[in-house]
């Protein structure tokens, strides 16, 4: 088993090798390779730097949380805005926007709006301490759509600006202008990302239940709330500099279970490449296939997204 | 007892008839920025009767009532208004277009996409309010303000130019294409829009495009006006563009005066030819 | 003859209930102990105050004089193993993965598992006679084939003692017989306690050298087979008539069902 890891972690490398350096030097701008490295490119070259970086901590992050989530509430379906940070950081965005909060606290907003979101939810559905997966998912929905119905309301009194807000946090941008922002992100999801890794062990045993879990000496309920703790914390990092991108943490879990399996300590290190490597091509496509436009990510990963989805469910049918 | 009768009836019958032409002023409702504009820029201010709470110019329409937003004006309000004549642009309110016309209310609709569209536009609405003599003179004096631009424009070589970047929204990224005021503002001013091959009037635009084009000049063109100027200057990757470097990024221009078409679009030429060009003012 | 576990006054259950209310039970070791009682009599509450699943309200209970409570959640499992009466087949883990899972409590966090632990588990297929299976997704198997990889798991922890709760129930009888005689077997051979729910009360004569049986909460009767499984014990806890004799094949009590209606 230490074999097909270090064998698949190679091949995924050599992937994201090759699609770092695809997106290097394709852009909307036609720049020869040649002369990408002149000093008078420099900029677009740093640029599309950023971009990658950006590619591969959301594409990293959001499958590694929804992987977590996946295992921790059992469910296939799970992914990293279930429990209400979409909509939290969305709501969030809108009322700055609305109070007239300079943009340059926009990211932090989201933030603190995905973050409160969570704390919300797992209030909401906590017993005695005790985490409920369902009351979990419940809450997320319900606290999803209440939030969703509070940002239409608020656009619709106030009107065109705090539309055109939300029109990019629905869908998402690795267009990230401040570079720091990047920097700073980077750090609690690739730390994040780090430890649920760690965690791999409990999670297979956590993703066979919560008895059998404990049977096998794994604290859960702990175990729980730092992973959901954790997951929220990149994602709501995420959504500060991209705002939300779907299907990223739903969709490639999936399909790299189907191909690894459910062991966590492959899956996880394998699927953090595998979405790198995904957000990157979708961010190809997004730059350069309709001219100097460039069509939100999330539109991409959800055309791509969704066909994928399709395929993998009709083989899981036909398998059983 | 020799009353004039005649007399008194005849005075009788002036007042009565006076009276009712006073009741009978005109009645207008101006349900965009931009037709509120030209109705006051063109005298008139009694007769409005209703505006929409985007209208913020010019500073007599504090006291006026308000319909509603420029999107969803309140029906109701309108036809309590009795108007006799209701203002507004096309695009977003089409559908309000439509069901006040089925109300068989008069209704017109401005939307001129090009100065010469605007000019016509104005010379319309005076007609149907009866300033026909009003707009001459308003006309005349935009023609005479944008000719003194061009005229100065004129003596600029091609090839020195300004390069220009609007930008609208960013995030997205937006800028003006062809097709738009600004666009056409920015060419009579004697700039050159580096998003000139976009067709559509309003675009997303790609970030990495400005970089390759290098503007000498950015004009922020939001519809809120707050956004900082080092938030543009301080974008990875911008630092080395002509107007970063030579602090030539401009937030300060009332973006109404851009992006209205309206009687002060002559002021925003103005203002954009200053910026391009300052020396030669 | 050591007390492997030593449960004392014991009393617990969910929240508006207590369902064990006042339980004392040793199990030493080496024993083959079964726990019967009718439904709701608390047996499925007794194994989980047992594995620390549930939190008692009062009473304690010692492994080997230790306070469970107090000892370490992985150092428990490494003693202590539960059987549960099927496994989660959500994620299509193989029967190697599932059975090296037993080893968890054995390894650190980032550990990956050694060459030994493999063996271990090989070793715990080869006992509940899955090996053949190792490479095979747990959804693809039957109820009895899952049945023993739940075991083999459970082997592989290496405990002292191993809990079960009705691991027969979905089995036809040819694999009840089989998975009793497995147990038997490493209870005789490794000198594996076990303890374990069961429901065929024949089963339980069957196999068993001790029976615990439990009404409502508490244990009504509890020793030899022979001392339990009499017919005015079963009569007074299931409030059913029936007629015990001798079993002429293992020489042990044989319960008889007798009908109400003909």
């Amino acid at each position: 088993m230490i074999r097909d890891l270090k064998r698949s972690l190679f091949v995924l490398f050599l992937l994201l090798c090759a699609a770092m350096i695809l997106a290097t030097i394709k852009g909307t701008v036609n720049i020869p390779v040649a002369d990408l490295f002149l000093k008078e490119n420099q900029p677009i070259l740093n640029m599309r730097l950023l971009r990658i970086l950006a590619a591969i901590l959301t594409g990293g992050g959001l499958a590694v949380a929804g992987i977590a989530l996946q295992a921790i509430l059992r469910n296939p379906l799970a992914e990293p805005y279930l429990l209400g940070t979409s909509s939290g950081a969305g709501l969030a965005a809108v009322i700055a926007v609305i109070l007239g909060i300079s943009r340059l606290y926009m990211p932090l907003a989201a933030f603190l709006g995905a973050v409160a979101s969570i704390l919300i939810v797992y209030n909401l559905s906590r017993e005695n301490e005790k985490i409920c997966d369902k009351s979990l998912i419940l809450s997320g929905v319900i606290i999803s759509v209440a939030f969703s119905s509070i940002i239409v309301f608020l656009v619709s009194l106030f009107g065109n600006e705090a539309m055109h807000e939300m029109n990019w946090w629905l869908w998402g941008s690795l267009q990230v202008y401040d570079y720091k922002l990047v920097l700073l992100v980077a750090i609690p999801v690739l730390l994040g990302i780090f430890v649920i890794y760690l965690f791999a062990q409990d999670l297979n045993a956590i993703s066979m239940g919560e008895e059998e879990a404990i049977h096998l000496g794994i604290d859960t309920q702990n175990i729980k709330k730092l992973l959901i703790l954790i997951s929220a914390l990149i994602t709501a990092s995420l959504i500060s500099i991209c705002g939300i991108i779907g299907f990223v943490g739903l969709i490639v879990p999936h399909m790299m279970r189907s191909i690894v399996g459910p062991n966590h300590k492959i899956l996880i290190p394998t699927t953090c490449l595998a979405a790198a490597i995904f957000m990157l091509g979708c961010d190809l496509i997004s730059r350069t296939f309709f001219g100097p436009l460039e069509i939100p990510i999330g539109v991409i990963t959800a055309i791509i997204g969704a066909p994928v989805f399709i395929i993998l469910l009709k083989r899981k049918k036909k398998a059983t | 007892m020799r009353y004039p009768v005649k007399k008194i009836i005849l005075t009788a019958v002036f007042i009565l008839l006076f009276l009712s032409k006073a009741q009978a002023a005109a009645r207008y409702i101006s349900l965009a920025p931009s037709t509120t504009e030209i109705l006051f820029a063109l005298g008139l201010n009694e007769e409005i009767v209703g505006i929409s709470s985007y209208c913020n110019y010019p500073p007599a329409v504090k006291n006026k009532p308000r319909v509603g937003d420029f999107s969803h004006p309140s029906i109701e309000k309108i036809l309590s208004l009795k108007a006799d004549y209701i203002f507004c642009t096309g695009l977003e309110q089409a559908p309000v277009i439509r069901e006040l016309r089925r109300l068989k209310l008069k209704v017109f609709v401005s939307d001129p996409s090009n100065i010469e569209e605007l000019l016509n536009s104005i010379s319309e609405i005076a007609r149907i309010t009866g300033k026909s003599r009003e707009a001459a003179v308003l006309i005349d004096n935009m023609r005479r303000d944008i000719k003194a631009v061009t005229s100065k424009v004129s003596a600029i070589q091609q090839g020195k130019k300004a390069k220009v970047f609007v930008e609208i929204w960013r995030d997205p990224l937006m800028t003006a294409g062809r097709g738009s005021f600004i666009d056409e503002l920015i060419t009579l001013a004697g700039g050159i829009n580096i998003a000139y091959d976009l067709t559509r009037p309003y675009s997303n635009y790609s970030a990495e495009k400005v970089v390759n084009a290098n503007p000498d000049c950015i004009i922020l063109a939001y519809m809120d006006r707050e956004m900082p100027l080092k938030l543009v200057a301080g974008r990875f990757g911008w630092s080395d563009i002509n107007a970063v470097r030579n602090k030539r990024v401009f937030n300060d221009i009332n973006p109404d005066i851009l992006l209205r078409p309206g009687p002060r679009i002559t002021e925003g030429l103005r203002e954009i030819y200053k910026r391009l060009y300052p020396k030669n003012d | 003859m050591s007390i492997l576990l030593k449960i004392e006054n014991l009393a617990g259950g969910y929240y508006k209930e207590e369902v064990i209310k006042d339980v004392s039970l040793d199990v030493v070791s080496g024993d083959f102990m079964g726990i019967i009682g009718p439904n709701g009599s608390g047996k499925t509450t007794l194994l989980r105050l047992t594995t620390r699943i549930l939190k008692p309200s009062s009473g304690k209970v010692y492994f080997r004089n230790q306070d469970i409570l107090a000892m370490e959640l992985k150092e428990f499992c490494r003693k202590v193993a539960f059987v549960s009466q099927d496994i989660a087949t959500d994620f299509s883990f193989t029967v190697m993965e599932i059975t090296l899972m037993g080893r968890i409590p054995h390894l650190k966090r980032l550990q990956f598992e050694t060459k030994k632990d493999i063996e271990i588990a090989e070793e715990a297929l080869r006992l509940t006679d899955t090996l053949r299976l190792k490479n095979r997704h747990i959804n693809e198997l039957s109820a009895g084939e899952r049945q023993r990889v739940t075991i083999a798991q459970a082997l592989a922890q290496e405990p002292e003692l191993l809990l079960l709760d009705e691991p027969t129930s979905h089995l036809d009888i040819g694999h009840q017989i089989q998975v009793m005689d497995l147990l038997k077997r490493l209870n005789h051979d490794k000198n594996l306690t076990i303890a374990m729910i069961l429901h065929d009360l024949n089963l339980a004569g069957a196999y068993c050298n001790r029976i615990a049986l439990l009404d409502k909460g508490r244990i009504f009767k509890e020793g030899h087979v022979e001392e339990v499984l009499t017919y005015q014990n079963i009569e007074a806890v299931y409030k059913t008539v029936v007629l015990v004799n001798t079993n002429r094949a293992t020489g042990k009590p044989n319960v008889m069902l007798v009908p109400g209606e003909k």
